[in-house]
């Protein structure tokens, strides 16, 4: 099977990250619909239209990048461990959307048998700058988690963890895509000056 | 860039059309027309050899140098290297 053009690898890849991008959205959409349920349920509560026992109950586990919370009883949507969930949550499907959307565009690209394209440099230096955000605001939540609890109190009933954990492998996949972005640059240059080659 | 194609020039003192050239020569006339208004990054000998010898030139008849802004640019990056 040939790697580029039509009924390629390539073609398959533009076709698997079109369904990505379909479940992505709709990710993003029932983050966005559960934070804006919990906010109007937060404002209901406090109207005192609702009994704040709602947020009662259940037992559960939250994991995150370096953070880690357990509950059970009369703790489960406290906002201290809701609120950085969802951000994380938010955060990692727009991040992934915005690299799957590029992806597509470069593998649109490739499937036309045209990869050395000055927009393909472009959209990798996007895909790493966005990995980059992505990394970074996971540091920026955990350190935001932290600041909550500590400006106001664990919820009862929790047990939560802190730990930095630096996972080495989406540095290293972030400098490999800025050297490629930078040969897909060279690459477009050289192609450009073929085409002006008489 | 500071090299300067003179092909239309010499089509002028030949009244050659830019069309004759191209059947003669076996270039598109779009890429010939690149070459004339000096869009061209490079030019390959084989190209440069098949103008000559329909035009019954040198390539010094087609190509001429003048030094420009680039120019020195390029030379003061040269320098400070």
């Amino acid at each position: 099977m040939k790697a580029l053009g039509k009924g390629s690898i390539a073609s398959f890849m533009e076709v698997a990250l079109k369904i990505a991008a379909i479940v992505l959205w709709i990710l993003l959409a029932c983050v966005a619909l559960a934070a804006l349920a919990y906010a109007v349920l937060h404002g209901l509560i406090a109207a005192g239209v609702v009994s704040p026992d709602i947020l009662s109950g259940g037992r559960g586990h939250v994991r995150g990048e370096g953070f880690e919370a357990s509950f059970d009883t009369d703790s489960s949507l406290a906002w201290q461990v809701v609120t950085p969930a969802l951000l994380s949550a938010l955060v990692a499907i727009a991040g992934a959307l915005v690299i799957v959307r590029r992806l597509l565009k470069l593998f649109e690209s490739f499937r036309s048998g045209e990869p050395f394209r000055k927009e393909n440099a472009n959209h990798l230096r996007v895909i790493w700058i966005t990995m980059t955000i992505v990394e970074l605001s996971r540091y920026g939540i955990l350190a935001l988690t932290g600041l909550l609890v500590a400006a106001f109190g664990k919820p009862s009933g929790a047990e939560m963890t802190f730990k930095i954990n630096v996972d080495l492998m989406p540095w290293a996949s972030i400098l490999v895509l800025i050297v490629l972005a930078e040969v897909f640059r060279e690459g477009a240059r050289l192609r450009e000056e073929q085409e002006l080659t008489i | 860039m500071a090299i300067r194609v003179t092909l239309d020039r010499m089509l002028l003192e030949r009244r050659m059309s830019l069309t004759e050239l191209c059947d003669r020569v076996g270039i598109t006339l779009a890429n010939l027309s690149i070459l004339k208004t000096g869009k061209a990054k490079a030019i390959r000998f084989s190209t440069l050899n098949a103008l000559c010898r329909e035009l019954n030139c040198q390539p010094g008849d087609i190509l001429s140098w003048e030094a420009s802004a680039d120019d020195a640019l390029e030379e003061q990056e040269m320098a400070a290297e």
